[in-house]
C-alpha cells in the first residue's frame, strides 16, 4: 500500500488542486471543519486506524509527508 | 440512573424587527464566508437588552403554564454574552422586573451556547433538594456581544429571548443529559473590549486552523462518545432516537453534526437557522419546539439535542415528548 500516493490522490481530488508532498494545505486556507471531517474519515477508513483526541496535533496532518508518517506510525503501533 | 424532570412550558420572544444578513456590515472576505452559512435574516432590535428579551419570554412562559411570577420557587438566568453593566446582577434584575419575589435567583453560564445544560442541571438539582418546590424558570436573553453580529467564520447572531418553566410534571420529559468540557480552548474566540469603543468590538478567532481542524475533530470524537454513553445508559440503540436537533450556527455545522453521529438532523434546525440565525443557548429548545410543531417529533417519541460550543463544551440532552407527563411526578 502506497500511503503517500493514496493521500495525494485523495487530497488532490478533494481540493481540486495538485498538492505537493510538503505543501501546507492548512496554510493555503483549504481546510474547514467539513473538509477536516472528510480527510480524517478517509484516513481512518482507508488505513484502518482510529484518530483519537490525543492524535489531533495539526503537525500530523498539515502536509502529505507528515500525514504519511502519521499513518505509518499508527498502523505500525 | 439520572432522574428525569419536565419542561412545562417553553416560550420564545423574537423581536419584530428583521434585518437581512446581506445588509449587515461585512468585509468582502467575511461576506464570502457569510453568504454560505445558510442564514438569510436575523431578528435585531437595539432598543431591547438581553434582560428585556429574557423578561418578555419569561412572561409568555408563565402565561402558557398558567402561573404568576410569585409562584416561582427558583429563577435561573443563563448569563448574557455582554452585560449592560459590570458588577450589577442581571439575574436579580430579571427577578425584579418579573416580580418573582419568592424565587431563589441566580445566574449560570461559562459554557457559551451550551450553557442551557448547566442551567437545566441546576433546575433539576433545586427541585430534588427542595421537596416543596414546584416551579423553576430558566431564562436567557440572546444578544450578540458585537454590533456587526458576526463570528467569522462561524455564524451570524440574532436577538431572541427564551424561557422554560421546569417542574416535576409536564408534557416534555428531559430523561437524561451528558456533558464534557475542555478548558484548552477557553479563549479561542474572544471579544477584546477594555481598550476600544463598542463600535470596534469584534468576535475574533485566535487561530482558525485550530478551530477548523483540531477543535472540529475533537468535537466529532466527543459527540460520538457522549452519544454512545447517553444511549447506553438509557438502554437505547442507535436507531431508537426519532429526532436529532442541533444548534443553528450554519448549514455546514448541521451537516458536520449529522455526519459525525451518522444521523439526520431535523428540518426544523435549517429552517430556524435561515430565519433567525444563531440564538446562543436558545437554539436547541427553539428547534425542539419547532420540531414538535412541524410533526418531526410525535407523541411518545424521543429526541437528542446536541450542543457544542468553542469554549469548548459539549452537551447532549435526551428528551421525550408526551406520554403520561401530566400526572406523573419525576422528582
Amino acid at each position: 500500500m502506497d500511503v503517500r500516493a493514496e493521500l495525494t490522490e485523495f487530497l488532490s481530488g478533494a481540493t481540486g488542486d495538485r498538492i505537493g508532498p510538503d505543501e501546507d494545505y492548512f496554510a493555503k486556507g483549504l481546510v474547514n471543519s467539513l473538509f477536516a471531517l472528510e480527510l480524517v474519515t478517509f484516513v481512518e477508513r482507508r488505513f484502518g486506524l482510529a484518530v483519537e483526541v490525543e492524535d489531533l496535533d495539526l503537525d500530523h496532518f498539515r502536509t502529505i509527508n507528515r500525514l504519511t508518517d502519521f499513518v505509518r506510525m499508527k498502523t505500525a503501533a | 440512573m439520572p432522574r428525569p424532570f419536565a419542561l412545562r412550558a417553553v416560550a420564545q420572544f423574537l423581536p419584530d424587527n428583521e434585518v437581512a444578513v446581506a445588509d449587515l456590515p461585512f468585509t468582502d472576505q467575511e461576506w464570502e464566508t457569510c453568504r454560505q452559512l445558510g442564514v438569510e435574516r436575523v431578528r435585531a432590535d437595539d432598543t431591547l437588552s438581553a434582560v428585556d428579551l429574557a423578561v418578555n419570554a419569561a412572561n409568555q412562559a408563565l402565561a402558557q403554564a398558567g402561573l404568576d411570577a410569585q409562584d416561582l420557587d427558583a429563577l435561573i438566568v443563563v448569563d448574557s454574552r455582554a452585560p449592560q453593566t459590570l458588577l450589577s446582577s442581571e439575574a436579580t434584575h430579571v427577578q425584579a422586573l418579573l416580580g418573582a419575589r419568592r424565587a431563589v435567583t441566580f445566574g449560570v453560564g461559562g459554557q457559551g451556547c451550551v450553557s442551557l445544560a448547566p442551567a437545566l442541571r441546576a433546575a433539576r438539582a433545586f427541585l430534588a433538594d427542595e421537596e416543596t418546590a414546584e416551579h423553576v424558570l430558566v431564562v436567557h436573553g440572546s444578544k450578540p456581544a458585537t454590533p456587526n453580529r458576526y463570528r467569522h467564520p462561524v455564524t451570524v447572531n440574532g436577538d431572541g429571548g427564551q424561557a422554560v418553566v421546569i417542574g416535576r410534571t409536564g408534557p416534555l420529559r428531559v430523561l437524561d443529559m451528558v456533558q464534557f468540557s475542555n478548558g484548552e480552548y477557553w479563549d479561542l474566540f474572544a471579544v477584546e473590549f477594555r481598550d476600544r469603543p463598542v463600535g470596534e468590538w469584534r468576535e475574533e478567532c485566535a487561530d482558525q486552523q485550530r478551530y477548523s481542524f483540531k477543535l472540529a475533530m475533537e468535537t466529532r470524537n466527543r459527540l460520538r462518545e457522549l452519544y454512545r454513553d447517553l444511549l447506553a445508559r438509557n438502554g437505547m440503540a442507535h436507531g431508537e432516537v426519532h429526532c436529532h436537533l442541533g444548534q443553528n450556527l450554519s448549514e455546514a455545522s448541521l451537516r458536520f453534526t449529522a455526519e459525525s453521529l451518522d444521523v439526520e438532523m431535523a428540518k426544523a434546525c435549517a429552517d430556524n437557522l435561515r430565519r433567525y440565525g444563531h440564538l446562543g443557548p436558545n437554539d436547541m429548545l427553539l428547534n425542539l419546539t419547532a420540531a414538535i410543531g412541524g410533526g418531526e417529533l410525535g407523541p411518545g417519541q424521543r429526541a437528542v439535542l446536541v450542543g457544542a460550543s468553542p469554549v469548548a463544551a459539549w452537551s447532549l440532552l435526551l428528551v421525550e415528548n408526551g406520554d403520561s407527563g401530566a400526572t406523573e411526578h419525576y422528582l
